[in-house]
């Protein structure tokens, strides 16, 4: 197919070209409670064609379609005719296409590259009902897909990569009926089948749905240091990955400028070090990805982005992360981060941070009011909110580690003084 | 359009009538689908033919001993048909032959297919192929262009998309085929307060094309407005207030914190505490509550992705609460009738119950008296985002903004950002005034949880409600 749409490619002679095919299969299964809901599976192949115009100003134009694998020929010959058409309606200012790359990446010798989808699936779907033995809470339904992807990128520059991909990911839901009935969603996602990181997660997430059906909506409405564990802490930290994109950078939405400081750490609290962690060999424009470190001791070292906008500030293109790895050691365990008096939210309904405003928030549906006395009440209810620019120079890390497909790092951090609207 | 699937489909129909050999039931869903956005901002401007809903692809479900079985594929032809059967039945059996200890198959009737053959297409007034790429971002740029001339504005980023798509559904009994397009742009202003972004965004759609464009001109002003009063917004001190809600939020709280408790696969997980209380109030009596397609919106359409026929579905009849919305499967385990909200985010993923056009009905008081109604209080506009809490029908909406009333009057003073939280049927209870005047908007898309996605509309009127504030 990739030859037949070159081929189409040619009489419509645009400046450059690049074709994506993704070959994707999966396997999915659904369960209510203990019993199946619903068995799935996926064989699907896509084509994406990015066709760029040049103008005699030097600016460029692109568009990008999708195409399914079977298309008729004088389909195929249209649809390129009129994405390269509609390419010189949306000019940029030029810049050059990714250095080409020639390479078969080898596949890595990982069970889910190389056993059947459905034998993973068994793996794990064992792995999500092995600790399904709280003595009051359980697994209400959940979700598993087991996923296989394998790219191949051709672009008219010479790059002709490909490599084969492939991630377990879904959700549960655990529910505890008494002494009120309440549920935590939980999302799970894992280049590699990790079936004893699954039943720890579905073991703590069946903890803490039994520590919500007991919780108490006494929080009141005042400032309150704050504990953020687990992915939450990952999406704090995607601030200043959205921050430093190039994306942001180049229409000027972030004025962030490599080598400057950043995230300055006041005395006794912890200066930022992250990293971008490739988890794909290339990037969908067949960039190589490759590790790299995002800020040292709050020290901006890198811009990353697609290579149209890293282009454009004159910085190496780095194609798109989707890990963030925080390299702070941290600065005390677990416990002894979590020292009276503070709030650990566990569970939200929806906890989001905003890159372009710097604000955080959420609305709580499990937390631990830790009092000065020692006294540990799970309590529901309430929101936090915080503008992150005001809060980055008092952040306190744990020693423990936290590994998920989006972030690693320190499990914990803590924020100081963070309004808490309660009851 | 999509002349291929009047092609295949005879052979669609043989594939049916094999998988019904080997199944008790058996359908499939075709669909084939166009679309392409266009935008402008400091970014650059931008072409995409690509993207959530241009699928073309199909996908077969068939009912084995062991329960539900699905296959999603894009590539089909008559002569594939017995190899699309192999492999629907080697992963069935390999799924269900590895089952977890203490895992069984979760006991579904088999859902109806009673007779049913239509196929109809969605009206448009200008489709935008029609209109071209160039005359529509020279359109966009000049909405930019004039949301650029107000002073102090950062940017102003300007995007317009359709999606037009066909859908032929296909079992022993039934033999359904539309057309859809759908058109929606939108426009957001941004502001900067030292190293703080304030952005503000206004959105608009139609079940129908490029005919929006003239909508989308006429917002600007107040769009490039609006974010500069956003750059002097002061932190909300939390607390309980009489609200005034714009149509917007009220079609947040309808869709999120009360339309997801209703979404009937939830009561099969005995997720949803809207499962106890059918037939009880839980809002005021001025609330009357629907979804479907009895109005044109951009989740408009005659049939769902399992084949059952769209309509108009009251969830809420004055404060009572009537019934759920609720998809194939899950209509045959709860025995009652589907409502036509079994939907896929495309023919990869699975059919879950979602909502589809969803608002509550207008009243007859006048925003303006609502002002003067309040002594202290807000009045809520620009809804950002929202979560459901089926289970416990907790709420968590955000709006943009809270514009402060003293007593019965605006102040100017506005708060942001804003967090909406406590209990659903409180704030249902606690409604005392609706306006006359209903409006939808299908800008966004809904997702089940963090994923699949589906576009949808909600609305309504201005409605005055206690909410608690943070």
């Amino acid at each position: 197919m990739i030859n037949r749409i070159i081929d189409a490619i040619r009489p419509v002679a645009p400046a450059a070209w690049r074709i994506e095919e993704r070959k994707e299969e999966t396997a999915e299964l659904f369960f209510v409670k203990k019993q199946l809901d619903t068995r799935r599976s996926k064989d699907v192949t896509y084509y994406t064609v990015t066709l760029f115009r040049k103008d005699d100003a030097g600016r460029i134009g692109s568009t990008a379609i999708t195409l399914p694998p079977e298309i008729a020929w004088n389909d195929l010959k249209k649809k390129l005719a009129d994405a390269c058409y509609a390419a010189s309606f949306a000019m940029n200012p030029g810049y050059a296409m990714p250095d080409p790359v020639q390479a078969a990446a080898e596949a890595k010798k990982t069970p889910l590259l190389e056993k059947p989808l459905a034998e993973t699936a068994a793996v794990m779907s064992r792995a999500l009902f092995e600790k399904d033995t709280h003595p009051s809470a359980f697994l209400n339904s959940a979700e598993l897909f087991v996923e296989r992807k394998k790219t191949r990128i051709v672009s008219s520059e010479g790059t002709d990569v490909s490599w084969t991909g492939g991630r377990v990911n879904g959700e549960f839901v655990a529910q505890c009926k008494e002494p009120e009935d309440v549920e935590i969603y939980q999302d799970f996602s894992y280049d590699d089948p990790a079936p004893e990181a699954l039943s720890a997660l579905v073991a703590e997430t069946l903890s803490f749905a039994a520590d919500r059906a007991r919780a108490q909506k006494i929080l009141k409405s005042g400032s309150y240091d704050l504990i953020l564990t687990g992915a939450n802490v990952g999406e704090i930290l995607s601030f200043y990955t959205g921050r430093s994109s190039a994306r942001m950078i180049y229409p000027g939405y972030s004025r962030w400028k490599k080598g400057e400081a950043v995230q300055e750490a006041q005395e006794g609290f912890e200066s930022l070090s992250l990293s971008l962690k490739a988890s794909e060999p290339f990037s969908e424009e067949g960039i190589p990805m490759k590790d790299r470190v995002l800020l040292d001791k709050g020290v901006l070292k890198t811009i990353h982005g697609s290579n149209r906008f890293c282009r454009y500030l004159g910085e190496e293109a780095t194609g798109d992360y989707r890990t963030l790895r925080c390299d702070n050691s941290g600065s005390l365990p677990f416990e002894a981060l979590k020292k009276a008096p503070c709030l650990w939210a566990v569970t939200f309904s929806d906890f989001q941070m905003d890159p372009m405003s710097g604000y955080l928030g959420g609305e709580m549906r499990l937390a631990y009011l830790i009092e000065e006395d020692g006294k540990v009440t799970p309590v529901t209810g309430g929101s936090v909110s915080a503008l992150l620019l005001e809060k980055q120079g008092q952040l306190l890390f744990s020693k423990e580690r936290y590994v998920s497909a989006r972030y690693e790092g320190p499990y914990a951090v803590r924020i100081p003084a963070v309004s808490v609207a309660g009851e | 359009m999509f002349e291929h699937l009047d092609e295949i489909r005879p052979a669609l129909k043989k594939l049916v009538a094999a998988l019904r050999q080997d199944y008790a039931y058996a359908s499939v869903l075709a669909s084939d689908g166009d679309e392409r956005s266009w935008s402008i901002s400091r970014a650059g401007s931008a072409i995409s033919a690509g993207g959530r809903d241009g699928d073309c692809g199909f996908v077969v479900r068939v009912f084995d001993g062991t329960g539900c079985g699905e296959y999603s594929f894009n590539r089909f032809s008559e002569a594939m048909i017995p190899e699309i059967c192999r492999k629907l039945k080697e992963n069935l059996t390999a799924a269900a032959e590895t089952l977890p200890d203490g895992v069984a198959p979760l006991p579904t009737p088999i859902p109806a297919d009673e007779p049913a053959c239509l196929k109809k297409e969605s009206e448009y007034r200008i489709h935008p192929r029609e209109l071209g790429d160039e005359e529509i971002l020279k359109r966009l740029n000049a909405v930019r262009e004039k949301g650029l001339e107000t002073a102090g504005i950062l940017d102003v980023a300007v995007r317009m998309n359709y999606r037009s798509y066909r859908k032929i559904f296909i079992s022993e009994h039934r033999d359904l085929d539309q057309s859809i397009l759908w058109t929606t742009a939108s426009m957001v202003a941004f502001g900067r307060r030292g190293e703080e972004v304030k952005d503000y965004y206004r959105s608009f759609s139609t079940l129908g094309g490029a005919e929006l464009l003239e909508r989308l001109e006429s917002g600007v002003d107040d769009v490039t407005h609006v974010v500069l009063e956003l750059l002097k917004s002061e932190p909300m001190v939390p607390g309980e207030y009489d609200c005034i809600c714009d149509p917007e939020t009220t079609g947040m709280i309808v869709h999120e914190a009360f339309g997801h408790g209703v979404e009937m696969d939830m009561f099969v997980k005995d997720r949803a505490l809207a499962r106890s209380c059918v037939g009880e109030y839980v809002a005021s009596p001025l609330v009357t509550m629907h979804d479907g397609s009895a109005v044109d919106e951009v989740a408009t359409f005659l049939f769902d992705d399992e084949g059952t026929l769209s309509g108009d579905t009251v969830i809420i009849d004055r404060g009572i609460l009537k019934r759920g919305m609720c998809d194939a499967l899950s209509a045959a385990r709860l025995g009652v009738k589907p409502t036509g909200n079994g939907r896929r985010e495309s023919f990869e993923r699975k059919a879950y119950t979602r909502m589809t056009n969803t608002y509550f009905e207008g009243g007859t008081d006048t925003p303006e008296e609502m002002i003067a109604s309040v002594k202290y209080g807000f009045l809520l506009e620009n809804p950002s985002s929202g979560m459901e809490d089926p289970k416990n029908w907790g709420i968590q909406c955000m709006v943009n903004i809270a514009r402060e009333i003293k007593d019965g009057k605006l102040t100017g003073r506005i708060f942001s950002p804003i967090v909406l939280t406590g209990y659903v049927p409180d704030l249902l209870k606690s409604v005392s005034m609706m306006g006359p005047d209903i409006q939808l908007g299908g800008g966004g898309y809904c997702g089940k949880g963090y994923k699949e996605w589906v576009k949808v509309s909600d609305g309504g009127p201005y409605m005055k409600a206690r909410i608690r504030l943070g």
